[in-house]
């Protein structure tokens, strides 16, 4: 990854969906940028665009307009094949609802990444044992992820997230699906890991007290940036 | 989900191994050989056990009644410039059965034909052997007396006059060929006992034998595709017989020697096991005039002074002889013209022109079998 | 590589062991019938060759003559004038030997002393015979070697008398020798073979003075300047041209075998998509999820062909254990049909030949791969985004119906261009499959047609009705895939019925039209297609008999043309009884009787032949052409015949011979007695006397006989379809669980369910019952009108069969609700909290 300033940059980003005879645009114009190693909270109400951006940002998606840059790529100029490799490299993801393969250990689910980024067998187990046993998990590797609780579930996904070493790591209320407490720890755990690491966190969230722990919150409202703040 | 898996496998294997069981048969054990050589049995058979009339050219003719049969001609030819060929072309008929069944088809027989033909050339120091067989049925083979003839495919002697005495060779095979006159110089020669020739103790042990012993040859020959004008003196035996020999028998040892003073010398010595000569081994003399007088065992010896092995066979061969026949003087060192004159056809023996020197001088054949290994 | 990639593909099908199964099962299927049937033609093959080979022997050139063989004559020229000592006297017939088998031998008459450079398993060092038995085999009337391996089989033993049915002559033959070939490979060649002296043959073939050829061996050059020698009437062929005309009368047969197993395979696929569409739609989540963390497009590709891979491996291999064991079924009745119709070949057991099996298990592994591309092109545009909608595949289907359809069509239209276009048998069936596909992408748009009828109609019946048909037009991705499936099957079981019953009306008729004669007197059929040989004598004391209005004598005969190989021929006392095709006008048989020939319609489609062309014939006074003035309907042979008069065959040939005689009896004569009265007139002669209704019914046993594997492929197909609904259902089933569970949930009955199951699965099979029937009707034209008369020449009269379509359409449902049961049992075990929980 390159080390100036700034990892991620939207430059005059629109995004339009055809619904029948109309087109709605979701995201208006929008650009932002954001610095390596920082946490970013996006909120915004249901429909205001916050998983459009998230699904650009990590190249699931095209806009209709604008650029996206990560670092020295333009990943919206990149076709889908060199999108999804450059996603496998750059990025990790953390889902609200878990999204482990149900047929894969707990371990194969955190080495899956590394192992498709080419790492060595050895080597990618190793990190994956590592990271499960930063998350504690490390006795319940060989199990399917049908056997663990929500927040333990949740606690492989961040593994998953890190293991392939990516610079950016994308979350998508990750403790939507948590109760209070259990939330509350897992958080914890992803921003620990993502600071000790110095990966850079965008994190789309509904809750206020998520938005402030962020280093900076990204507000959308109709497709538009509303504000950025700088939170303590 | 395993154990599913499991099953699964496991039938695929007893399918497969099922159906694979199925379609692999034992192997069979098997072995080989038809041989040619007829069986021993000669019950049924006419047998050499009296002396008989022969009456001429019929008895030229086959005895289907005989086991056993041949014409044999053997001969010293030389070409314009004085090279040197001998030549063998033998027809052999054997009974299979004593007699034969009454058939509708033409091609069932109970004999069948077989013929040697050799050349030897001194020049280039080689001897051509070869062999054919086939049915004596549908025109492919056969004999008959009246006109003389005797023939497989295309090899044939075939009588030039009514009573046999002149008669046609022809003989071919891959850049070899024979087409000689043979022209009788004596009458027939009726050996031992006017014709019946006896070669052990035992009534029946004897064959039917009669020579024309000198025949004057004129012909062509050709060896390696080059065809020769050549001219020489001709053999025939004509021999019919059921079990010639006795049981201890291993071989015999046979000279037919044409001299340079017109007479000819046959000599026959048949070899027991014990290392001894059979009693009845004989011989016959013929003087100039055709009057053949008959050599006991004991009025001739014959001494090998030499030997030769086969590079081919390993067998062992005596090579060159002392004849001595006291009663007429008369001592002969017999010497083959080449060394290598064995037969390798399916019997294997020895049969080549030999020339003859000492007390008076001349050339022959010699027939030697029973030496090959196991014989 | 991606190691653990792989294994989620692995566990995924563990974890749905039916499915797999079924997967396994469907190819496992098609495999089994493709393999069954190529192992049975490449053993008929095989035996045929074995047996010709060894026949033949090293033999490059065989001098041949017409009908009543060559002069033994010949031969001695050949052996004494020429000197041709690379030649082999041959007498040869076929006999049908009681004790070994009742089975038909080819009786091999040879001269020892000639085989020596032709057949080495008959020389000396090779074949442990003895030297009585040898001695014997020369000398003894009647006396044959046979292998040990036959002798064995048939438990009989050296000494053993052999009864030899001939021709019309019955002969008694003793065993006097076994042949031990070196190998199992000679051995198997030696099969049906009774080998005798050449001299024994003649006597038990009555083929006296005569040789049925003379083997040679000679280079092009050589036989060419031999055959210039030769008297009228005889020629030199070359050895393997005999073998490759017999092989190729059996090339049609069998390429019609490969296609209908190759159809087999193909419904198979249907259901292979089937299921492989349904592990990727119930995937999708788990696929967007791959996506997300990095899995390419590609890779997706590449897992679900992998695991469509396994499936095929495993299926394909368990197909062709199954097709060997099916094998030895088809194995029994291609050899009966090719004995009955072509040949005598003698086939013991399969031959599991390395070629076969590999060809079952690649078809198998490429059907499932390739009926898996589809869905795995689906699974790879899978997008990675989490919050997926189910009904996106079917919308984006619905959407496709115009262009499939419109695919389907052009399909379609390309089969029909490509069946009228390109007049080859392998290019039909093509062009077959190419327009049953295209009907097959029909399916959706005519199954959403005929789902909307439902629904205003039975629809307004009642409200699972309608629930019934919107599921079926929902999951239409799934649904139509079975449709097609059962369509295809249910429209093959009705095109290829249609084709046999107008074949056998066609044929009942032909029989009605020539067998005008009473009765009918012929030597015993040795097997295949040959003519059998009648003396004249016993012709004369069967027409002595009373109360006879008339008699037709019938020879068969071969003869060879220059340009078209060897023919048939037929030669007649009269032709009032064909059915012409096309004849030029007036007395066809006076023009007969005057020299010319009328040709049957398969020779006439083989050779692009028509009245006013001329055949020229090799006869035994030289060549000479006949002018052609009709063809005639003919369903006998499809290598066709030449009709002509007796007495111009035999002003042609040397041959007094009869094969066959036809009588009419007196008009107030009793039939029975008079068939009694031949009967004793022929005395101890083999000859068949059969009345007018047994040689008819005899025919029918034939052609029912023929078809038997026909009809078998017909139910495997069924049996595949069938598992296709099977699987169909199932799928819509457990991908519904949850909705279910909410049907349930919100107060359905149990029962209601099951309705809706049977309804459901109905539906499925009446519209597949329903496009069969078009689609079969099509396919029984294209089998009567195109493969027929390009396979075979001859003309099939198309015979609607109405009852074939109530009984197809009651298949397909039938098969429909017989799937539906095992769903209706799993429903029974629904567990309503848990369906709903499922996400």
């Amino acid at each position: 990854m390159p080390t100036n300033s700034t990892l991620i940059r939207f430059e005059n980003v629109t995004k339009e969906f055809q619904e029948g005879d109309q087109r709605r645009a979701v995201l208006r114009d929008l650009s932002a940028t954001i610095q390596p190693g920082e946490f970013v909270a996006m909120i915004g109400r249901s429909g205001s665009g916050k998983s459009t951006l998230l699904n650009l940002l990590a190249g699931l998606d095209l806009p209709t307009a604008g650029e996206i840059w990560i670092g020295e790529t333009c990943i919206s100029a990149l076709a889908d094949h060199a999108r999804t490799l450059f996603r496998r490299d750059h990025i990790g993801f953390v889902f609200q609802f878990f999204n482990l393969i149900p047929t894969l250990t707990v371990r194969e689910n955190v080495l899956l990444t590394a192992e498709l980024n080419g790492w060595q067998a050895n080597a990618a187990r190793i990190q994956a044992d590592a990271l499960l046993g930063a998350v504690g998990l490390l006795d319940r590797a060989n199990v399917f992820p049908d056997k663990l609780s929500g927040g333990e579930q949740q606690r492989v996904a961040i593994a998953r997230a890190l293991c392939a070493d990516p610079a950016l790591i994308l979350a998508d209320e990750p403790t939507g699906n948590l109760d209070a407490d259990t939330g509350a720890h897992v958080l914890d755990l992803l921003l620990r890991l993502a600071r000790a690491q110095g990966k850079t966190l965008v994190m789309v969230t509904h809750s206020p007290d998520i938005a402030a722990l962020a280093d900076r919150v990204l507000r959308l409202d109709h497709g538009k940036l509303l504000d950025s703040a700088v939170v303590g | 989900m395993k154990p599913i898996l499991v099953v699964l496998l496991l039938g695929l294997f007893i399918v497969l191994t099922f159906a694979f069981f199925n379609a692999t048969q034992t192997p069979q054990v098997s072995a080989s050989i038809v041989g040619l050589q007829a069986s021993t049995d000669i019950a049924g058979y006419a047998r050499a056990d009296h002396v008989r009339d022969f009456k001429f050219p019929d008895d030229h003719g086959p005895h289907p009644e005989f086991q056993t049969e041949w014409w044999y001609y053997t001969g010293n030819l030389q070409a314009r410039d004085g090279r040197r060929f001998g030549y063998q072309l033998t027809f052999f008929r054997r009974a299979i059965t004593p007699t034969a069944a009454p058939r509708e088809s033409a091609w069932a027989t109970n004999q069948i034909y077989f013929a040697h033909f050799a050349l030897t050339d001194e020049k280039t120091n080689r001897h051509e052997s070869s062999e054919r067989f086939s049915r004596g049925a549908a025109g492919l083979a056969g004999a008959t007396g009246k006109p003389f003839r005797v023939w497989l495919e295309t090899w044939e002697a075939t009588a030039l006059n009514a009573d046999g005495s002149r008669v046609q060779l022809r003989a071919d095979e891959a850049g070899r060929a024979l087409d000689l006159t043979l022209a009788a110089t004596k009458p027939p020669v009726l050996h031992g006992e006017r014709g019946l020739s006896q070669k052990s103790a035992d009534a029946g042990n004897a064959s039917y034998y009669i020579s024309f012993t000198r025949l004057d040859t004129t012909g062509t020959l050709t060896l390696n595709g080059e065809t020769f004008a050549v001219t020489g003196s001709s053999w025939m035996d004509h021999e019919f017989s059921t079990a010639v020999l006795g049981e201890n028998a291993v071989g015999w040892d046979w000279f037919s020697i044409q001299l340079a003073d017109n007479r000819e010398l046959m000599l026959f010595q048949i070899r027991q096991k014990d290392g001894s000569i059979e009693p009845l081994s004989s011989g016959t003399l013929v003087e100039p005039d055709g009057t053949a007088r008959r050599l006991s065992r004991e009025q001739f010896s014959i001494e090998a002074l030499a030997s030769w092995k086969s590079g081919a066979t390993g067998a062992t061969y005596p090579a060159v002889w002392r004849v001595t026949i006291p009663a007429r003087e008369m001592v002969l060192t017999i010497t083959p013209v080449i060394a290598d004159q064995e037969m390798r056809v399916s019997i294997l023996y020895w049969e080549g022109a030999v020339e003859v020197s000492g007390t008076v001088r001349g050339v022959g054949f010699v027939e030697m079998t029973g030496y090959a290994g196991g014989k | 590589m991606q190691l653990t990639l792989f294994k989620t593909a692995l566990r995924d099908q563990l974890r749905r062991p039916w499915m797999t199964l079924l997967v396994i099962l469907s190819v496992a299927l098609g495999v089994a019938v493709v393999v069954a049937v190529d192992l049975a033609n490449a053993s008929a093959a095989r035996a045929f060759k074995l047996s010709t080979d060894a026949v033949i022997g090293k033999a490059t050139h065989q001098i041949v003559g017409g009908a009543r063989g060559v002069d033994e004559n010949v031969y001695r020229d050949l052996r004494i004038a020429q000197g041709n000592r690379l030649s082999a006297p041959i007498v040869e017939e076929y006999a049908t030997a009681r004790e070994l088998g009742a089975q038909t031998f080819r009786v091999l008459g040879v001269d020892l002393f000639a085989e020596a450079p032709f057949r080495t398993y008959l020389t000396a060092n090779t074949t442990q015979v003895g030297l009585d038995a040898f001695a014997a085999f020369l000398t003894q009337p009647n006396s044959a070697l046979v292998s040990a391996a036959s002798a064995e089989r048939y438990g009989v033993q050296v000494g053993d008398p052999i009864t030899l049915v001939l021709g019309t002559r019955e002969r008694t033959i003793t065993l006097v020798g076994l042949l031990r070939p070196p190998n199992d490979i000679s051995a198997r060649a030696l099969d049906n073979l009774i080998l005798t002296d050449i001299a024994t043959a003649q006597e038990l073939a009555g083929m006296l003075g005569k040789l049925t050829r003379i083997d040679l061996i000679a280079t092009e050059a050589h036989a060419r300047a031999l055959a210039a020698t030769l008297p009228a009437g005889l020629r030199v062929a070359s050895a393997s041209e005999q073998a490759e005309t017999i092989t190729q009368l059996t090339a049609a047969f069998q390429l019609n075998l490969t296609a209908f197993s190759l159809l087999a395979l193909a419904v198979g696929m249907f259901l292979i998509y089937n299921t492989t569409l349904f592990s990727v739609v119930q995937r999708r989540r788990v696929l967007g999820i791959l996506r997300c963390v990095g899995v390419t497009g590609r890779q997706i590709f590449a897992l679900i062909l992998f695991e469509a891979a396994i499936s095929g491996v495993v299926g394909a291999l368990l197909g062709v254990g199954l097709g060997i064991l099916l094998g030895r079924l088809t194995v029994a009745l291609v050899t009966q049909t090719i004995n009955d119709l072509y040949f005598s070949v003698t086939v013991r057991g399969v031959d599991v030949d390395a070629l076969s099996i590999l060809k079952g298990v690649l078809l198998g592994v490429l059907a499932a791969v390739l009926a898996a591309a589809l869905p795995a092109a689906e699974a790879a545009s899978v997008p990675a985004i989490t919050a997926l909608q189910r009904s996106d595949l079917e919308s984006r289907l619905r959407r496709f119906i115009p262009a499939i359809t419109t695919l389907g069509l052009a399909l379609l239209v390309t089969g029909a261009a490509t069946l009228w276009g390109i007049n080859n048998v392998t290019v039909a069936f093509a062009g077959i499959f190419l327009g049953l596909f295209g009907v097959t992408l029909g399916v959706p748009l005519l199954t959403v047609a005929l789902m909307r009828g439902v629904t205003q109609t039975l629809g307004r019946v009642g409200l699972l009705s309608r629930m019934a048909a919107r599921t079926i037009t929902q999951a239409l991705s799934r649904t139509s895939v079975a449709i097609a499936a059962l369509m295809v099957a249910v429209s093959v079981v009705i095109g290829v019925t249609i084709m046999i019953a107008s074949f056998r009306t066609t044929v009942v008729n032909w029989l009605d039209q020539t067998l005008t004669a009473d009765i009918y007197i012929s030597p015993p059929i040795t097997g295949g297609n040959r003519p059998t040989t009648m003396d004249a004598t016993l012709v004369e004391k069967i027409r002595a008999v009373k109360n006879i209005r008339g008699s037709e004598l019938i020879r068969n005969a071969t003869a060879r043309s220059p340009e078209l190989g060897d023919v048939r021929l037929i030669a007649v006392t009269a032709v009032y009884n064909r059915v012409f095709k096309s004849a030029n006008a007036g007395d066809v048989w006076r023009q007969v009787a005057g020299g010319s020939v009328v040709i049957s319609e398969p020779l006439a489609n083989r050779f692009r032949l028509r009245e006013g062309d001329t055949i020229t014939l090799l006869t035994d006074r030289g060549a000479k052409q006949f002018p052609i003035v009709g063809v005639y309907f003919d369903y006998s042979s499809d290598q066709g015949m030449l009709l002509l008069s007796l007495d111009v065959y035999r002003e042609w040939w040397d041959d007094p011979n009869l094969s066959a005689v036809a009588i009419y009896v007196a008009p107030n004569a009793d039939e029975a007695q008079v068939e009694n009265a031949i009967r004793a007139a022929v005395g101890n002669a083999q000859v068949i006397v059969q009345s007018n209704k047994s040689l008819r019914d005899a025919a029918l046993v034939i052609f029912d006989r023929t078809f038997a594997i026909t009809a078998t492929l017909r139910i495997i197909a069924i049996i595949v379809a069938f598992i296709g609904v099977l699987s169909a259902l199932m799928a819509l089933q457990l991908e519904r669980t949850r909705e279910l569970g909410t049907l349930r949930a919100t107060g359905m009955t149990l029962r209601q369910l099951w309705q809706l199951t049977l309804l459901e699965s109905g539906l499925m099979g009446a519209t597949a019952g329903i496009l069969a029937i078009p689609t079969g009707l099509l396919l029984s034209a294209i089998l009567i009108y195109v493969i027929n008369l390009r396979s075979f020449g001859w003309t099939i009269f198309f015979e609607p069969v109405p009852e074939v379509y109530a009984q197809a359409f009651a298949v397909a449902v039938c098969a429909a609700l017989l799937a539906a049961v095992y769903p209706m049992v799993r429903l029974g075990r629904l567990q309503v909290a848990e369906a709903l929980r499922e996400e």
